[in-house]
């Protein structure tokens, strides 16, 4: 017992504390939210969606740490509807999950949400059922610090990205279902196909097509879902979300992806950004000249504009199908130049996870190896030794740093200006929210799929057929993420926050949405410092939808920290 | 008592540009300033030209942190030592391997961090700079630990 409660963060005991005095709480709000019927407007097309309080992206909700919240969500639609609160810790009754929180909220009722703001940063909400959510159901939320951050600023702006695609989310997932590269539009074409003939010989450029077709993958499976316009905050590139500013000041762009599939990276031509904070956790300071947020992601940078003149705000899709983009001026009207989309990256062999270490190739169910060894290995194997010490120079002395991509990837990303791009490797936490511990135990979770069937699994099972995972209260569990799919996944853990090895112990950044790079194998621990039962999954919409999805059950636990159900 | 930094006096603003080493027998007045994640208290520096000033710094925060008077491109060139400093592991977030400090660079120098015009400490710990403002310049009192100047953790001096 003595232990338990020893294990209990601070952030616990503060959760604890604040649901035992909510009758004396000095700050509390009422918040009330529809769920409606909208059309939105891209500016390449309209199409029916559903938003909040009339609109998508719904009201930016601004919190105070420390505040009690109460939230009245009204469903206007004639169907079933939810409300998570994404990277909110609360009880998990109030996490918004259908099935697993709760009921879900019926056509005409409300449902009203209670919980003490025990955090600050960037978050933001979305509906948790169907595909309500890249259907345009989702907003931002901000929560203003009760300490003074550790950095300043003159003004801010949320920045919320969106993936807007023509199709409602139903017919997207039931033309993936039907042919997994319904969507995809850069497919390797017959002129691809000679230009690679005459480069690499009519036998190796068969055998390179017979490998890739073995995966039931293409090395332009980057983004499953094309056709969309991205958005800034419900606006199209044509349409320009503008954000003004006067020369000199500080500014707090407060990014948010809520892209049902797209990931970007963004980069403001002319200008640095600082980013503070990720995923609503502050972390120190670092420079960049562009950042790649993954599905689900929050990153607060500060930009510095020293002209009085307009900066772009570019956001290409990783794929590079499509760009989001908006302007920071000092006058409404203004614009910048709008960079041209690069040319759109490829998946190589290392993508396949054939540079991947430790890796149980024999589990790789679908993969037909003796394909594979037309593959020319030795040359896999010079490419990773020469990146391998090209990354290393830095780290002579240093434990041995968790690479993000696997070496030789197709996706590693490059700063458009040949500067720094952000990497998982640069975040380190300003104020580390738990000790740094031994974990008690690991839980590997292989994310595994089968492309041609649209088929997204953990461990080789879909969330239907899964058991769910039983963790215990007071542990500090570390999960290993093995992708052995040529995807990307942004896993998302609800109720507890996922500490992301990046190999600095105590400062290792404190998130909600850990992205996991085809070929990888990525490690995140988690204090399991939040009794009930919680989502866990790919925070891809279609992957989720697909099956890679469990249910945590957390056992044991104050009951105090727990509300009367 | 002078440091030799790694670029030299003249990058790090030992003395210059910015002003000169103060002695203590001629201290006019002494400043106490504590640092925090990620500024000063106080924020804003008032001094009278040619003033000498003893700055009393405590670090209050939990990170390593820097007090250091110098103009906006000493500032800038100081910024490049000091990234040089964690990417060789001398700097931590909240630690200043000494030992590694010591450590010859390519260029024959050491990443010794003990000009003048600065003091860099561990959370905890404080320290002293001695300073003669004897050229009406712009100058900063900033942090130079990656990030922090740019974060905010930078004051202007304003001359009375």
């Amino acid at each position: 017992m003595i232990s338990t409660i020893k294990a209990m963060s601070w952030r616990m005991v503060v959760a604890a504390a604040a649901i035992l005095m909510v009758p004396f709480a000095a700050l509390a709000g009422t918040y009330n939210i529809t769920v409606d019927p909208v059309v939105i407007d891209t500016g390449d097309f309209k199409k029916d969606g559903i938003g909040y309080n009339g609109a998508s992206p719904g009201p930016v909700l601004r919190f105070k740490e420390g505040e009690e919240v109460t939230i009245n969500v009204k469903n206007n639609l004639d169907v079933s509807t939810s409300i998570h609160w994404h990277g909110l810790i609360l009880p998990f009754q109030m996490d918004g999950v259908p099935t697993i929180s709760f009921d879900g909220i019926k056509p005409g009722e409300t449902f009203t949400y209670k919980f003490p703001i025990i955090q600050s940063g960037t978050y933001w909400y979305h509906s948790h059922s169907g595909f309500q959510e890249p259907d345009g159901a989702f907003g931002a939320i901000i929560i203003d610090s009760k300490d003074r951050e550790p950095f300043r600023y003159d003004r801010e702006y949320v920045v919320q990205l969106t993936d807007k695609h023509p199709h409602s989310g139903a017919r997207i997932m039931r033309n993936l279902k039907m042919s997994a590269d319904y969507y995809n539009r850069v497919q390797r074409t017959a002129k691809d196909f000679f230009a690679d003939v005459s480069k690499m010989g009519l036998g190796d450029t068969l055998s390179d097509r017979g490998d890739w077709g073995q995966m039931r993958m293409m090395p332009t499976d980057i983004e499953d879902l094309q056709g969309f316009t991205p958005l800034i905050n419900g606006k199209g590139p044509k349409q320009n979300w503008t954000g003004l500013f006067k020369k000199g000041e500080r500014i707090r762009l407060r990014f948010i992806n809520s892209s049902a599939m797209t990931y970007f990276d963004i980069r403001i031509p002319g200008m640095k950004m600082l980013v503070v904070n990720a995923d609503g956790n502050n972390v120190q300071p670092v420079k960049v000249d562009e950042f790649r947020i993954a599905v689900a992601e929050t990153y607060d940078v500060i930009v510095r504009p020293d002209e009085d003149k307009a900066y772009t705000i570019f956001a290409a899709s990783m794929g590079r199908t499509a760009y989001a983009r908006g302007t920071l001026a000092p006058r409404i009207g203004m614009s910048a130049a709008i960079p041209k989309l690069t040319k759109s990256p490829r998946l190589t062999m290392a993508d396949m996870g054939m540079a991947h270490e430790g890796m149980d190739h024999g589990s790789m169910a679908g993969m037909d190896h003796s394909k594979m060894k037309g593959m020319d290995q030795s040359k896999m194997k010079g490419m990773d030794q020469s990146k391998m010490k090209g990354m290393d120079h830095s780290g002579h002395n240093m434990p041995k740093k968790p690479a993000f991509y696997a070496p030789g990837s197709g996706l590693i990303p490059k700063a458009k200006n040949g500067g720094k791009f952000l990497s998982y490797g640069d975040l380190r936490a300003q104020r580390p929210l738990y000790k740094h511990r031994k974990p008690t135990r690991e839980i590997e979770l292989r994310l595994t799929g089968n492309m041609e069937r649209y088929i997204w699994s953990v461990n080789g099972i879909k969330y239907g057929d899964a058991e769910p995972i039983r963790l215990k209260y007071g542990e500090r569990v570390r999960f290993k993420f093995v992708n052995e799919t040529m995807m990307t996944h942004p896993m998302h853990l609800h109720g507890m926050w996922s500490i992301l090895d990046v190999g600095a112990k105590k400062w290792n950044p404190v998130k909600h949405v850990v992205s996991v790079s085809p070929g990888t194998t990525v490690h995140m621990e988690t204090e399991v410092d939040a009794p009930g039962q919680w989502a866990f999954h790919c925070h891809l919409s279609f992957h989720a939808a697909a099956g890679m999805f469990r249910k945590v059950i957390v056992e044991g636990g104050p009951k105090a920290a727990m509300l009367a159900r | 008592m002078q440091g030799h930094g790694m670029q030299g006096q003249r990058m790090h603003g030992g003395s210059g540009a910015n002003g000169e080493p103060g002695k203590k027998s001629q201290v006019n007045r002494t400043i106490k300033v504590e640092m925090h994640d990620n500024f000063y208290k106080p924020e804003k520096f008032s001094i009278k030209d040619g003033e000498t000033i003893r700055f009393v710094v405590a670090n209050k925060g939990r990170l390593v942190h820097e007090f250091n008077v110098a103009t906006r491109k000493q500032h800038m060139g100081h910024q490049k030592e000091m990234m040089m400093m964690v990417e060789h592991g001398v700097l931590e977030p909240d630690k200043i391997n000494h030992d590694k400090m010591m450590m010859k660079m390519p260029n024959g120098e050491t990443m010794e961090h003990n000009d003048p015009n600065s003091v860099l400490l561990e959370p905890g710990k404080t320290g002293e700079v001695i300073w003669k403002f004897s050229k009406k310049v712009d100058l900063e009192i900033g942090c130079n630990v990656p990030g922090h100047y740019d974060a905010g953790m930078v004051s202007k001096v304003t001359f009375k």
